[in-house]
């Protein structure tokens, strides 16, 4: 099922930027084709790592641990600073650790004004549908139902990813009707 | 046309249009005509042509003069730079896709809004065109 949602935040990911600028932008999620279409209209450098895939993130005895997976997989070129960072409703299947981990890595390739959009869920004990987004339009997205539901979900309130992301400021949130949080952060200078 | 059973190691040049439909590794370089990766084809190599068009497997970096445009049953793993790139519903990318179409969406908007800001052409007498003065 393919469903178009109206966004109150997205436009502000782009009200910070210069129409002449190149936009860096980072999608924590499957390239999606009204994604790809939307930003076609840009000059811009899209970067797609589907973390999604990589589920459930957990440091396993032995091996590499979470700082260095997420090294592995967001292993982008020097001097890469992304402008807007598209994280979906991908720190609800992150722990604790894996939410710290993956702020650590991040970090370093964004700049002050840098915006990163997310999703928390309003009860983190109701798991609401697992689902994919694109951008279709600069206040629209596309939801699609995944066939298959994702492992590790932890599901956070906007208390718990705060005190979880400290690296970050919460700029606005609101809550739509699909009982998601909608959430626009920017880094604490 | 290279054919299903058909394995090339090395690099591929030439002045025609090329279907790929078996295995390649090196590159590939058809500046100024049209590569296909059919569905049965696997690729590990860069691809530079001016359309690319993908509906099997591809693992390099793609450069489309025109366009790039991957199928629903395409799967890439690379980095794209081509002024437009088309994702079908279904097809697999991972990597970075670098665009500029020239004249943006966003100038676009930007000229407009500028436009409507400046208000009617007037003559030299500061007359909107089109009214009589006086």
């Amino acid at each position: 099922m393919i469903e178009t949602q109206s966004s109150q935040l997205l436009p502000a990911l782009f009200t910070h930027f210069d129409p002449q600028q190149r936009l860096y932008v980072l999608h924590l999620g499957p390239a999606m084709p009204e994604t790809v279409d939307f930003f076609s209209g840009y000059r811009c450098k899209l970067f797609f790592v589907d973390l999604f895939t990589e589920l459930p993130l957990v440091a396993e005895e032995g091996g590499p641990d979470l700082v260095q997976q997420f090294q592995g997989l967001l292993d982008f070129p020097e001097g890469t600073q992304f402008d807007i960072c598209l994280c979906w409703d991908l720190l609800n299947f992150l722990d604790a650790l894996a939410i710290s981990a993956l702020q650590e890595v991040l970090l370093p390739f964004l700049h002050r004004q840098s915006r990163i959009h997310c999703f928390a869920v309003h009860n983190p004990r109701v798991r609401p549908a697992d689902r994919t987004y694109a951008i279709r339009q600069q206040n629209e997205f596309v939801v699609r139902e995944r066939v298959e539901e994702l492992p590790g979900y932890t599901g956070y309130g906007q208390g718990q990813l705060k005190d979880l992301l400290s690296g970050f400021k919460f700029e606005r949130t609101v809550l739509r009707s699909d009982k998601r949080l909608e959430m626009l952060l920017n880094i604490k200078s | 046309m290279i054919g299903p059973s058909i394995v090339i190691k090395g690099t591929v040049s030439g002045d025609e249009d090329l279907l790929v439909q078996g295995r390649v590794e090196g590159s590939i370089d058809l500046g100024a005509h049209e590569v296909s990766v059919g569905q049965s084809g696997r690729v590990t190599a860069d691809i530079n042509a001016n359309v690319v068009k993908i509906d099997g497997e591809v693992t390099g970096d793609i450069s489309g003069n025109e366009k790039v445009v991957i199928s629903k049953s395409g799967n890439v793993r690379g980095n794209i730079v081509a002024p437009r790139v088309t994702l079908e519903d279904g097809a697999i990318f991972k990597g970075s896709i670098d665009m500029d179409p020239g004249e943006t969406v966003a100038n676009k908007v930007s000229l407009a809004s500028a436009r409507s800001a400046e208000g009617p052409a007037e003559d030299l007498a500061g007359t909107p065109l089109g009214q009589k003065s006086g």
